[in-house]
């Protein structure tokens, strides 16, 4: 053969063409040599001379598309004229229609190889570009049915516009049927499966070479009725499970059906109806039924009902706002639960229950979540907020304020003071109180309350463990930052320094051969950082038996930090003396104070109250508790019932005890826990006083000029890791600003103000 | 003997000795902190000059910075040199 164009007789070349053609779309055998030679033949054409011959080739094959695929069309009207009374041969024209399909889209495949050289030569060449199909074309408006196409996308519209329009509605209507029946009695013959699945595709594949739209037909035809059809499946599966299922039965039908019409979803559909499909079966089962899936919402929460509480929620989580409802409920219930828990609490240790009752809502609402819920953070937002909202609310009783503050700092203190628990344990029930810390809004109230026992614990020895004290100041750290512990971790150094020193007291001793005549363990303190109250001046008279030792001290600690001065606290010093009478002597821990007055018995056995008091120089108050102490204890006698500057003090000596070494702790506690407490309370509202008007200064001094709202907002921002503080303090701190002349109104509106430089 | 101290346990507070109660550079109390600083005390300590003066270290060291050729004490006007005791 010749490459070169030829003059040829159109008819001979296409009259020998068209059989193969003809043998190609039928599926019949094709000789290589006639194959060959009728691909020579499509190029022929396509390059005769003088004139091409294409468009007359394109022409012709069209037809004889178009007569094919109407005769074959043909034969199903015929079928189905025959057939017209049965019901039963219906499945048979999907049967015969996907065969026909089946072949006629095979021989379609080879026909477009056939042409090849027609499709790329030819009609390549007038192809608008992808570009011009999706955004139009301004300058030729050139409509895709006026153009050629590739043979093989002709021969799939040709069966569209011939077969599908004619034949697509009782198609469609015949695969709904098949899956109307797949649903009730599943029983489908794999051939049947694989013949609707087949025609159901044949919708998309006659438009697929489309770059736009290639799911249009596929939709218009079928889908819309599909979804139209299984939506009254499942207003009617729904209806007849409610008429005698229980809530519980019914989630469990409903998402058996879920995964059932998903399965089908997948046998049958294209991809794209697959969250259609699902979509309307939530609406017609789920959304539909709301109320009645809600109806025992209630209980399912209050009983832990959880494989229910699971479904309602596999249920109701694609729905939209479908959690909101089972979310309000369930933080409903842990506010309940919750403020149960902790409500009437009595005894000793309500600090305990307190922490631990919250702990066990806590956890078991947050086990409920992580099993039931898939660790959803929207219901984990809901406990957080039931938490913060039961912790911070007021105690039972309606008067005092919120009390949660204290009794966590307290449940810490107990923990790391006298825990008979093992290191491991008590670090884990440290880590818990936080989970309980993190919901209280006080937190300034807290660290209050936190220092002042941790100052106890340091300056009295009762600390279980100094780890455990660093461990546990480095998770508040963690939870609130630096500036919240700057002052505990401050407390924390200083006795190690203070350890520090003695140790270098003690070695300097032993370097210049001097020798104390008492065991010495100093502790400094940095001022500012221990929660010691106002220093009033306590008078005291050093015995002069710490006198010397106390003197050393402070020489030696001069050399080591210069232009520093100590001031002893010693309502805080205590002490062990050793008292050695008739029977027995004993080892007596008690105060300064105490000491001091027993010492004076050292060389005398009997004094007077007013004279021991001016030796002392204690003021009345101090000098009457720890005398008082010490007459309690029988280890001075006293000659009246009360004390008087004229009553006569004796050492006890026939005084006896059990035990030979013990402690007088009487008068440790200066207050009155109740006092206490106000007394901290008060002092967080001066703070929280003094860090507002710090705050508002710095926020003014960089803003220079802002409105009223502004300002409250960007405070409430700022003290929001500390405490959240009212709107009327916030208020007060402005106007006594305004009063100090920090700030001032601007003139042109009563509610700006400006930064006084 | 019949009563005598086997052991006690001092608790003290240090504070700084200065001849004033404020810096005078940034005239905030001994007591408290310099404005760059949130924590008095070890955290932002005291300096003593030869000319007796003290200011917290953090705002005497600024000042030397921001002065061009002398190092003069902001107060007296001598030749600031540290007096390290
Ligand atoms: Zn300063
Ligand atoms: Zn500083
Ligand atoms: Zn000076």
């Amino acid at each position: 053969m010749s490459l070169r164009p030829q003059r040829i007789v159109f008819d001979d070349v296409w009259g020998c063409l068209r059989q193969t053609v003809e043998k190609v779309l039928k599926l019949n055998s094709v000789r290589r040599d006639d194959w060959n030679s009728s691909f020579t033949d499509v190029y022929s054409i396509c390059v005769a001379f003088p004139d091409p011959l294409a468009d007359r080739l394109y022409s012709e094959t069209k037809l004889f598309l178009e007569n094919h695929v109407k005769s074959q069309l043909d034969e199903f009207n015929c079928y189905m004229n025959d057939m017209n009374d049965s019901e039963s041969g219906e499945n048979q024209l999907l049967h015969k229609y996907y065969s026909a399909w089946k072949n006629y889209s095979q021989g379609l495949e080879y026909l477009n190889y056939l042409y090849l050289y027609l499709n790329q030569q030819h009609i390549k060449k007038q192809k608008v570009s992808e570009a011009e199909i999706l955004y139009g074309n301004g300058t030729t408006p050139l409509t895709i049915s006026q153009e050629q196409m590739e043979i093989g996308e002709l021969g799939l519209d040709i069966w569209r516009l011939l077969m599908i329009q004619n034949l697509g509605d009782i198609l469609v209507k015949q695969i709904l049927q098949g899956i109307e029946r797949d649903r009730v009695d599943n029983c489908l013959t794999s051939k049947d499966i694989a013949t609707i699945h087949g025609v159901i595709h044949s919708f998309v594949m006659v438009q697929d070479y489309k770059k736009k739209g290639n799911l249009q037909l596929y939709e218009s035809l079928f889908e819309g009725k599909m979804l139209e059809a299984s939506g009254n499946y499942f207003t009617s599966q729904a209806s007849k499970l409610l008429q005698n299922c229980s809530v519980s039965q019914y989630m469990q039908e409903v998402i058996r059906i879920l995964e059932e019409e998903n399965v089908r979803a997948h046998k049958f559909f294209h991809i794209s109806s697959i969250q259609k499909l699902k979509k309307e079966c939530e609406d017609r089962m789920i959304t539909d039924h709301k109320n009645f899936l809600y109806s025992e919402c209630k209980e399912m929460v209050s009983n832990d009902k959880r494989d229910d509480l699971r479904n309602l929620y596999v249920l109701l989580k694609p729905i939209v706002d479908g959690l909101k409802e089972l979310i309000q409920i369930l933080l409903e219930q842990i506010k309940n639960e919750g403020a149960e828990s902790i409500m009437n609490l009595k005894g000793e240790n309500i600090h305990i229950q307190f922490v631990e009752n919250m702990l066990q809502v806590h956890q078991k609402y947050e086990n409920l979540i992580v099993e039931t819920f898939k660790n959803d953070p929207l219901f984990l937002s809901a406990l957080d907020k039931a938490c913060a909202s039961v912790i911070n609310s007021k105690l039972s009783d309606g008067k005092t304020t919120c009390r949660s503050a204290e009794l966590v700092a307290k449940y810490c203190d107990n923990l790391l003071k006298k825990s008979k628990s093992t290191e491991c344990e008590i670090e884990t029930k440290l880590s818990k109180s936080i989970t309980i810390f993190k919901y209280i809004e006080d937190k300034d109230v807290y660290q209050k309350f936190y220092s002042r026992m941790l100052a106890k614990r340091l300056i009295h020895d009762q600390s279980v463990n100094m780890e455990l004290e660093e461990v546990m100041i480095n998770k508040l750290k963690q939870a609130c930052g630096y500036e919240f512990t700057n002052k505990l971790h401050r407390m924390y150094t200083d006795i190690g320094i203070s350890m520090d020193l003695n140790n270098k007291f003690n070695q300097h001793l032993k370097n210049v051969n001097d020798e104390l005549s008492i065991n010495l363990a100093i502790k400094v303190l940095q001022a500012g950082a221990w929660p010691l109250g106002p220093q009033t001046n306590i008078t005291f008279a050093v015995p002069q038996e710490f006198e010397q030792p106390i003197r050393k001290f402070e020489a030696f600690y001069n050399t080591s930090f210069s232009g520093r001065k100590l001031s002893w606290l010693h309502h805080l010093c205590a002490g062990e003396l050793k008292v050695s009478l008739a029977k027995k002597s004993y080892l007596i821990t008690m105060q300064t104070y105490q000491m001091a007055m027993l010492l004076l018995f050292e060389n005398c056995d009997t004094m007077i109250c007013k004279e021991v008091r001016e030796v002392l120089q204690l003021n009345n108050d101090n000098f009457q508790k720890h005398l008082q102490s010490l007459v309690d204890q029988k280890l001075l006698l006293i000659d009246t019932e009360k004390i008087e500057d004229s009553s006569v003090l004796s050492l006890n000596l026939e005084f006896t005890n059990k035990r030979t070494k013990f402690k007088i702790t009487a008068s440790m506690q200066k207050e009155s826990p109740q006092q206490e407490i106000e007394q901290t309370i008060t002092q967080v509202d001066e703070d929280r006083k003094l860090y507002l008007q710090a705050a508002i200064v710095r926020i003014m001094k960089a803003r220079k000029v802002l409105k009223h709202n502004a300002l409250i907002q960007e405070i409430l921002s700022q003290s929001k890791v500390c405490f959240a503080p009212s709107i009327p303090m916030i208020k007060k701190c402005i106007e006594s600003l305004i009063d100090k002349q920090y700030i001032e109104r601007t003139a042109n509106s009563s509610d700006e103000y400006s930064y006084v430089a | 003997m019949k009563v005598t101290v086997k052991s006690w346990t001092g608790v003290a507070l240090w504070k700084w000795i200065a001849n004033d109660d404020n810096c005078g550079i940034c005239r905030m109390a001994f007591e408290a902190c310099c404005p760059d600083c949130s924590f008095a005390g070890d955290d932002c300590p005291l300096v003593w000059g030869h000319c007796s003066h003290v200011f917290h270290m953090h705002c005497i060291c600024k000042w030397l910075n921001s002065q061009l050729n002398q190092q003069l004490c902001p107060m007296c006007r001598q030749t600031w040199r540290f007096n390290d005791r």
